[in-house]
């Protein structure tokens, strides 16, 4: 397995803040790889010492074989504070951008109008930077930051700001891109996006790695052994079977979670209950990203830091 | 290197060819060159001859005086030109203007005091010229408490007032002067004074007239366009730093190019706008020197000179700019470091006489090895010195003062680095040093 991204003890404070801690990460050629983490946890902190825009207090950073000053033309990267020069058209910007990341010939013209064309801004390209919405901006800077093709890209919260369609449409293109065979990390907080899209995750907290693993992976550590019914009768006493240790109440839809014994077999339990009750469903729970991120905000910062992210999360 | 250009260029094109540095680095230079070619001539339509009838209450001799004097004299302008010193009179262009600019035809008519308050309304519309009264008193003594009173319209040219008031008063002189039985003419050429030509003796016993004119215009021209070239881009260099880091757009550079490369492309392109603005005034310098027939005042050493010092002032001013800039988040932020700055810049401005006086005085060689102050203080030295200043002094202080550049860059390279990516409150002085330290 050759890797994108090799960091290895990387540290770095700022003044009494350690923003990242002894942070190692492993992130393959052709990942398509989440790092979740809640506000201050040190992502932003971590991408920008992998783009060599700040350096490490110490450790050591590998990118695509080599430092990110040198493969600077092989990286793409939207940072989480958004800019552009607001006085500067949209072709003037992209193709000043673009000769920066070394792409020069005259089809570049040609390039970024089918980029435009594909980000559904088709139109824009002798506007003012100014005059489009922030979201415009937004897709304009993701342009910019893939346009010339990068082996890897890194993408800081692509999706805030974004309403619903464009959310899905840069989504789709991120999910393109990665089956073209990049390598892509991106920092989020829309976690269904990211679990949508993502093959793994890294999820960090106060500056240290918490989770780094596949998703199957990772779900299946994090599974809560529920199983879940919606019995026609509501009235049903789940616990006359082997394996349930407890019976949640049901909620609007009638549906009620069955909370295992550790050692259940999830399997046994659903064939023995389908066969023996009436229901409308029944289904094995798989935890989402969600889940997994209250629970580790929990397991670290305690309940209360948990409700606070939950609401954040929802709000999102 | 090619990015650092592509920055270099952008840098060049967003400040260079936007249509306000247009309007005030090319086209204001072109309207220098423009106001030299045009100005006589609009000065000349403007400049209507007086003519008409001139009342006067006054005793006949002085009478007599006026009208020699009007028929004698010339326009307002040819006595303005007339004025201005040798090597401007004999300039063609100027010359064609004192020959044929037209004269005043004016007529004196003699009144009694009595029928002087009858005059008045014709001043006013515009029958008479001007109404002078002159007492006899005035021409008896000189100690006389009356006085010379001209009646002139509401709407007369202060040069046309200038001229009939001139001309009353050299009048009640003239008679005067005849009343005792001298001839004016005369009087007047015995009171020319003589021009003293200053031969000033060198080391080597050759002997160098002192051009007043060039020591004093030429160190204020150098070093004023020393300052438009290397603070208009400096300045330039500061905002489009602020911007950068203001609207989040450093991030996305940095992401492509290193801070280095940042830097450098910043301070190349304004480096060409500097070289457009110079050559814009230095062009209108030269269309002026030209005019008034003083290209021999400027030497080529002295030019190639400039040249090394407005690199050096370049470069000092950008650094420290650009440090500034990528210090702060906001302009406002800017001035309180600006503030200092600018007063250190003013002292070569402030010690100008004093240097142009004694370039080779103390003040003027203690301030010569301080380094931002250097490109100014030298050129004033080198211009305004009767002796050229000696080679090593100009050496050493080449010398000096790129050294200095080569540490400002340094400096500024580390703050920058740092400041770019920091947002909020301006750092003080001992952060700037922990970021020096740091960078």
């Amino acid at each position: 397995m050759t890797l994108a991204i090799e960091l290895q003890q990387v540290t770095k404070s700022f003044g009494e803040t350690k923003a990242v801690q002894q942070l190692n990460l492993e992130i393959p050629r052709g990942s398509l790889c989440g790092f979740l983490g809640p506000n201050g946890a040190g992502k932003s902190t971590t991408i920008r010492m992998i783009m060599s825009i700040i350096h490490a207090d110490s450790g050591s950073i590998n990118v695509l074989g080599t430092n990110a000053l040198a493969a600077k033309d092989r990286i793409g990267y939207l940072p989480e504070e958004r800019g552009v020069y607001r006085k500067m058209k949209v072709g003037r910007f992209i193709e000043y951008i673009a000769h920066l990341k070394g792409m020069r010939g005259s089809s570049l013209r040609n390039t970024i109008d089918q980029w435009l064309e594909r980000i559904e801004l088709p139109n824009v390209r002798n506007k003012k930077c100014e005059e489009l919405s922030k979201g415009m901006q937004q897709k304009i800077q993701f342009l910019a930051a893939v346009i010339h093709e990068p082996e890897l890209i890194i993408l800081d919260e692509p999706f805030t700001g974004l309403d619903p369609v464009n959310t899905q449409l840069i989504g789709g293109i991120v999910h393109e891109l990665h089956q073209a065979g990049k390598t892509i990390l991106f920092s989020t907080h829309v976690l269904p996006q990211a679990e949508e899209i993502c093959d793994r995750i890294i999820m960090v907290d106060n500056g240290v790695k918490v989770i780094d693993d596949q998703i199957d992976a990772v779900r299946e550590e994090f599974d809560p052994n529920i199983v879940q019914v919606t019995p026609v009768d509501a009235n049903v006493d789940f616990l006359q079977f082997d394996g349930i240790s407890k019976q949640g109440t049901a909620n609007k839809d009638g549906e009620i979670n069955l909370y295992l014994d550790e050692n259940a077999c999830q399997t046994v339990i659903v064939s023995e209950i389908a066969s023996s009750i009436a229901l409308l469903g029944i289904q094995i729970m798989q935890p989402t990203l969600t889940d997994i991120f209250i629970h580790q905000i929990a397991t670290n910062e305690g309940d209360e830091a948990a409700e606070i992210t939950r609401e954040q999360l929802t709000n999102a | 290197m090619r990015k650092t250009l592509t920055v270099a260029w952008r840098e060049f094109r967003d400040t260079a060819m936007t249509k306000a540095f247009v309007f005030g680095a090319i086209v204001m230079p072109i309207l220098t060159i423009g106001l030299f070619i045009i100005v006589i001539p609009l000065l000349e339509t403007e400049d209507e001859p007086l003519d008409g009838v001139v009342a006067v209450y006054a005793p006949e001799d002085v009478v007599n005086e006026l009208q020699l004097l009007f028929t004698d004299s010339k326009s307002p302008l040819q006595e303005q030109l007339e004025k201005l010193p040798d090597f401007v009179t004999q300039d063609a262009m100027v010359h064609s203007f004192l020959s044929e600019s037209p004269t005043p035809t004016i007529t004196v008519e003699r009144i009694d005091e009595s029928t002087a308050d009858e005059v008045k309304p014709l001043v006013l519309d515009g029958s008479y010229l001007a109404y002078i009264n002159t007492p006899d008193s005035l021409v008896q003594s000189v100690d006389s408490d009356e006085e010379l009173t001209v009646f002139i319209p509401n709407d007369f040219a202060i040069d046309h007032t200038n001229f009939v008031t001139r001309v009353s008063e050299n009048a009640i002189v003239n008679a005067r002067l005849k009343r005792q039985g001298h001839d004016p003419d005369s009087v007047r050429e015995m009171l020319k004074r003589p021009n003293a030509i200053t031969m000033r003796v060198q080391e080597d016993g050759e002997l160098a007239t002192d051009n007043e004119i060039a020591r004093t215009l030429l160190p204020i021209a150098f070093v004023m366009l020393l300052w438009i070239a290397t603070f208009t881009s400096g300045n330039y260099l500061l905002t489009t730093t602020i911007e950068e880091k203001s609207n989040k757009v450093i991030e996305v550079l940095l992401s492509a190019i290193s801070p280095m490369q940042l830097l450098g492309g910043k301070i190349i392109g304004q480096a060409g706008v500097s070289a457009v603005i110079l050559c814009m005034y230095g062009s209108a310098a030269v269309v002026g020197l030209i005019t008034f027939a003083m290209m021999d005042i400027v030497t080529f050493s002295q030019l190639g000179l400039f040249l090394v010092y407005f690199v050096m002032g370049y470069f000092m001013i950008a650094t420290m700019m650009v440090a500034v800039g990528s210090a702060v988040s906001e302009l406002s932020d800017a001035q309180s470091l600006m503030g200092p700055m600018m007063l250190l810049f003013l002292v070569p401005i402030m010690l100008w006489p004093i240097i142009t006086e004694h370039p080779q005085g103390s003040v003027a060689m203690t301030t010569s090895y301080i380094p931002p102050l250097i490109p100014f203080i030298m050129m004033i030295r080198i211009t305004s010195a009767t002796e050229p200043i000696m080679a090593w002094e100009i050496l050493t202080s080449i010398t000096v003062g790129y050294i200095a550049v080569i540490c400002m860059v340094w400096i500024c390279a580390r703050i920058f680095r740092i400041g770019i990516l920091i947002q909020g409150k301006p750092p003080n002085i001992l952060q700037l040093a922990k970021w020096i330290r740091q960078g």
